[in-house]
């Protein structure tokens, strides 16, 4: 799993790519955190590189949803492939988060 | 060959009177068996008293052993406080040895009568009455086989016949026989009564029958290890106490005769003063000597009994798993305390959810023997807590805390059927290999709300957890009704994949809604332990 952090504005874009399993959800969940502490604008997950998302991965979103839902501020996905988005749907966390 | 004949129809009526009177028995007295046998923890000596009504009733120890196991098994006592219950079984199985040795005729006759007039009078229609009629027929054809079996060697060449027993038996080859008879019959009480047919038809020596008796006792003991199959753990610990009882009492009187034989007492004159003359009612003194010597020091040092239980079977993993954390039997005389404590172990149970869920993002998608334990240990700890708030609430509480207990009771209930259907789920998503994309997407769909679930117990973010569960629980069954739609389609021709495909659809919505029906139990009780302040919020927003 790869990311790169990039800043768009007051808004924090995270470019993921690999799978969001239970091996990389803590790093993924870590640098969520770290970019939601660093910043105050909203936090944008490019997903476009991701190919597998399982309930772990998931759960380290929720986290940092749940983090940043008390300055509520913004968690957003975007670009997500259809098998990942089908996983969103199934699980209804396609209606915690703004996608794009 | 009629004697043969005789002694067979004798067994036969024997085995269909006690299946017979065992099976309406059960029905009609089942119940009370199993309360009589909860009541029995209050101390060793009613445990024990509890344990001969239910051996006298049953006339089987193993059935009250397996009864008791399992008892022990789902948490409603400890193995300590069931080793007693099982030696009064033993104990009480000496009733039907004492019946075999009186003359039973005009019981029987009386017996089929009543049955009989019972049935013209149509009082079998009546279930209550059923149970009955059939526990007294049961007990006439019982009564009538033992009767077979005592008349047969009376047909016998005698002096023949016990000349040839008397050659061909020697204590140990009685005491090896006894011990056979009673693996084959699965009890000690059979062997015994065919002992004391022939022994009162003298063609068997008192000495021998003696021997054969006691064989029988040791081998009914390895007839309930054997009946116990496939349990494990602290399940099988009260088969290795009905042993210790057994064997017991076979040491003490083996060796009590042993010793009498070495020191040149004749045995035969000596049991012969013992019964006054009457062969028959030696035997079952024997017998019951047996079972109460057995079983009185397997009581008085039952610490040490439980010891050697547990050490040739230890707790298994599911033993372990099926521990309650919280809920103890004392804390219901405290409601309050109990109520607190009750909420404490469904939280852990909710927990403890996501393990019965197959993890399919592990390559093993997680043992099965693992989940399976943790499936059966959930439901007996849920079992465990139904019966402690059934307790509660059969005591007198106060308004508040009754509708507080019928909550969680209600609640309890919940999480049973989220196991089940959890349970259910993960057997479906077992039979792939390896798990279509479908299956993989609401398995870990399902884990994902469980393990959100699992946060929601009572802390800080509860509230937000609750908020966030009520969109992740939120009316999907447009989304998998288009995904039923597409697979119809796709499997025209049905087969074996579809249909599974579609029962893991229906099982994940059940599970969602279940979830959802909790969630709703939870928001209302932290409503009511914080009162409205809160505003909902969502991630969103």
């Amino acid at each position: 799993m790869q990311i790169e952090t990039e800043a768009s504005g007051e808004d924090t874009v995270l470019k993921v790519s690999g799978r969001l399993d239970t091996l990389n959800a803590k790093p993924f969940e870590g640098k969520l955190l770290d970019a939601v502490k660093a910043s105050n604008g909203a936090i944008v997950v490019d997903m476009a590189g991701v190919d597998y998302v399982s309930s772990s991965g998931l759960r380290a979103l929720l986290v940092a949803g749940k983090a940043m839902s008390p300055h509520k501020r913004k968690l957003r996905l975007r670009t997500l492939q259809p098998q990942i988005q089908e996983v969103f749907d199934i699980s209804g966390f396609s209606a915690l988060f703004e996608i794009s | 060959m009629s004697i043969f004949a005789e002694l067979l129809a004798g067994l036969g009526l024997l085995f269909v009177g006690l299946k017979l009177m065992g099976a309406h028995l059960q029905h009609a007295m089942g119940r009370e068996v199993r309360r009589l046998l909860r009541a029995a923890t209050v101390s060793r000596v009613s445990a024990f008293l509890c344990g001969a009504v239910a051996g006298a009733v049953t006339q089987s120890s193993n059935a009250v052993t397996l009864i008791a196991a399992n008892l022990v098994r789902g948490g409603v006592f400890q193995t300590r406080q069931a080793i007693p219950v099982v030696a009064g079984a033993n104990v009480g199985t000496s009733a039907l040895v004492f019946i075999a040795s009186v003359n039973l005729k005009v019981a029987v006759f009386y017996l089929v009568g009543l049955v009989g007039l019972a049935f013209h009078l149509r009082m079998d229609k009546r279930a209550g009455w059923r149970d009955w009629m059939g526990v007294m027929l049961g007990l006439a054809l019982l009564f009538l086989g033992l009767d077979f079996i005592k008349s047969a060697p009376q047909e016998l060449d005698l002096a023949a016949a016990a000349q040839a027993v008397g050659s061909l038996l020697t204590p140990t080859r009685g005491f090896i026989l006894g011990c056979l008879l009673a693996l084959v019959t699965q009890s000690a009480s059979t062997p015994t009564i065919l002992a004391v047919a022939v022994v009162q038809a003298r063609v068997m020596g008192l000495e021998d029958g003696m021997f054969l008796v006691i064989g029988a006792n040791l081998g009914s003991g390895l007839a309930t290890l054997i009946s116990a199959g496939d349990m494990k753990g602290e399940g099988r610990q009260l088969c290795h106490a009905a042993i210790q009882v057994k064997a017991l009492g076979c040491l003490m009187v083996g060796l009590t005769a042993v010793a009498a034989m070495l020191s040149g007492v004749n045995l035969n004159q000596w049991l012969g003063h013992l019964g006054g003359g009457e062969p028959a009612f030696v035997l079952s003194i024997v017998f019951l000597a047996l079972q109460l010597s057995g079983a009185l020091v397997v009581v008085a040092l039952v610490k040490l009994s439980e010891r050697l239980a547990v050490r040739f079977s230890p707790p298994s993993q599911e033993d372990r798993l099926s521990r309650p954390h919280f809920i103890h039997d004392q804390a219901v005389r405290d409601p309050p305390t109990a109520l607190d404590l009750v909420t404490r172990e469904t939280a852990r149970l909710v927990t403890q959810l996501p393990a019965i869920l197959p993890d399919l993002d592990r390559q093993d998608g997680g043992e099965k023997p693992a989940r399976l334990a943790a499936w059966k240990g959930a439901q007996a700890i849920s079992a465990a807590t139904d019966r402690f708030l059934t307790e509660l609430i059969d005591q007198r509480l106060t308004r508040t805390d009754l509708d507080l207990a019928l909550r969680a009771q209600a609640q309890v209930e919940l999480v049973r059927a989220l196991q089940e259907t959890l349970h259910e789920f993960g057997m479906v998503v077992d039979g792939f290999r390896p798990p279509p994309p479908l299956v993989f997407n609401l398995s870990e769909s399902l884990r994902a709300v469980l393990l959100v679930l699992s946060d929601a117990m009572p802390g800080e973010s509860m509230e937000l957890d609750l908020d966030v569960l009520d969109t992740l629980t939120s009316d999907r069954s447009e989304l998998l009704d288009r995904i039923r739609r597409d697979l119809a389609t796709s499997c025209a021709g049905g087969g074996e994949e579809a249909r599974a495909l579609m029962r893991a659809t229906s099982l994940f919505e059940r599970a969602l809604w279940l979830v959802r029906r909790l969630c709703l139990a939870l928001r209302a009780r932290a409503n009511e332990d914080n009162p409205p302040e809160w505003q909902s919020s969502s991630l969103t927003s």
